[in-house]
């Protein structure tokens, strides 16, 4: 059985790609490779003329304590996700191995 | 970026995002009464935009940004569904992460959850009739709804924040250009990978995109013809 793997070949190019080009840039300036969010921030604050820190939430929220916390968070949210894909593509594939075998 | 909306802007974009969660409450339980079948393939396009927008890859210009992985659930469930699984997401890292808020989940919703969907909809259905490759077509799907999310968000905040010289679109070119230029590599990525997920889906389970009729039984079976899967070795009925 060939299989065709152009699909599987394209993926890793691109990723391949977008991690070269990211090094390169990376090694080239000096980014602080901040989030788009907070560059978004800054870029309001230049608009308005009003410091970044005199935005406050309108509703207050509970922000993760530090930044080690909050990758833990990321990290469960991106594992909850994993599971779930793990446990579906599993099932699928007992699945279609149970009616063709039959 | 809670806080960054005015409170105006807040309630509008909240009062456009409520129908959509509405609407898509509504079909969602209706699908799940006809056909418990499908919840497989919705616990796949939730889990994906949960990874994908938990990922916050550093951009080749100097910046990052997540991708939202929204394209996979419209294609398969339409735009009204999707919205209810973004909303989630955004709900979950509003609470927990402080990424987004309450406030300014209306806001979200409406780019990452409406927006994005609706736009790659709208491309799907331009697709789906054609004799392009369903392939071709899922990551296209997915680099514009995740493009055009940006877009949105870019253009909220110059709706809310116009330049004093040049008013909303000199202020929608300079956030354009903060987060559409950083996430035009990454909806290139995620487009790819979507896309090999959408044909591994098709691979073991192609009866469940038929049967949801996201492409027709011809398209399909040739995608996995010219993919040379195990579709030679199996006599469909």
């Amino acid at each position: 059985m060939i299989q065709n793997r152009k699909l599987e070949l394209i993926t890793v190019v691109a990723v391949l790609g977008f991690v070269i080009v990211f090094l390169a840039v990376n090694a080239t300036g000096s980014h602080g490779f901040n989030g788009s969010d907070e560059v978004g921030s800054q870029k309001v604050a230049e608009l308005t003329g009003h410091p970044v820190d005199s935005f406050t939430p309108l509703i207050p929220q509970w922000i993760p304590p530090s930044a080690e916390i909050e990758s833990t968070l990321f990290a469960i949210q991106t594992a909850i996700g994993g599971v779930i894909l793990g446990f579906v593509f599993g099932y699928w594939f007992g699945q279609k191995k149970q009616t063709s075998s039959r | 970026m809670e806080g960054f909306l005015p409170w105006q802007w807040c309630i509008v974009w909240w009062l456009v995002a409520v129908p959509f969660i509405v609407l898509g409450i509504i079909e969602l339980r209706s699908m799940m009464r006809k056909d418990r079948e499908y919840l497989p393939l919705l616990g796949v396009c939730g889990a994906f935009i949960f990874i994908l927008s938990a990922l916050k890859l550093p951009s080749v210009t100097g910046s990052s940004s997540h991708p939202t992985g929204t394209g996979l659930s419209t294609i398969c469930f339409g735009v009204f569904i999707t919205s209810v699984i973004g909303a989630i997401v955004l709900l979950f890292q509003a609470l927990l992460l402080a990424h987004g808020g309450i406030s300014t989940l209306g806001a979200n919703m409406v780019s990452m959850a409406i927006g994005g969907p609706l736009a790659g909809y709208a491309i799907y259905r331009l697709l789906k009739n054609t004799s392009v490759n369903i392939y071709i077509t899922v990551f296209t799907v997915t680099a514009v709804a995740d493009l055009i999310t940006y877009v949105i968000t870019s253009f909220q905040l110059a709706l809310a924040y116009p330049a004093q010289i040049g008013g909303v679109m000199t202020s929608f070119a300079a956030f354009f250009a903060i987060f559409a230029v950083t996430q035009i590599p990454l909806a290139i990525v995620e487009g790819c990978v979507l896309a090999l997920v959408f044909k591994y889906i098709v691979q073991i389970k192609p009866e469940i995109i038929e049967k949801l009729n996201v492409f027709s039984h011809e398209q399909i079976a040739k995608a996995r013809m010219t993919e040379g899967s195990v579709a030679s070795s199996e006599v469909r009925s």
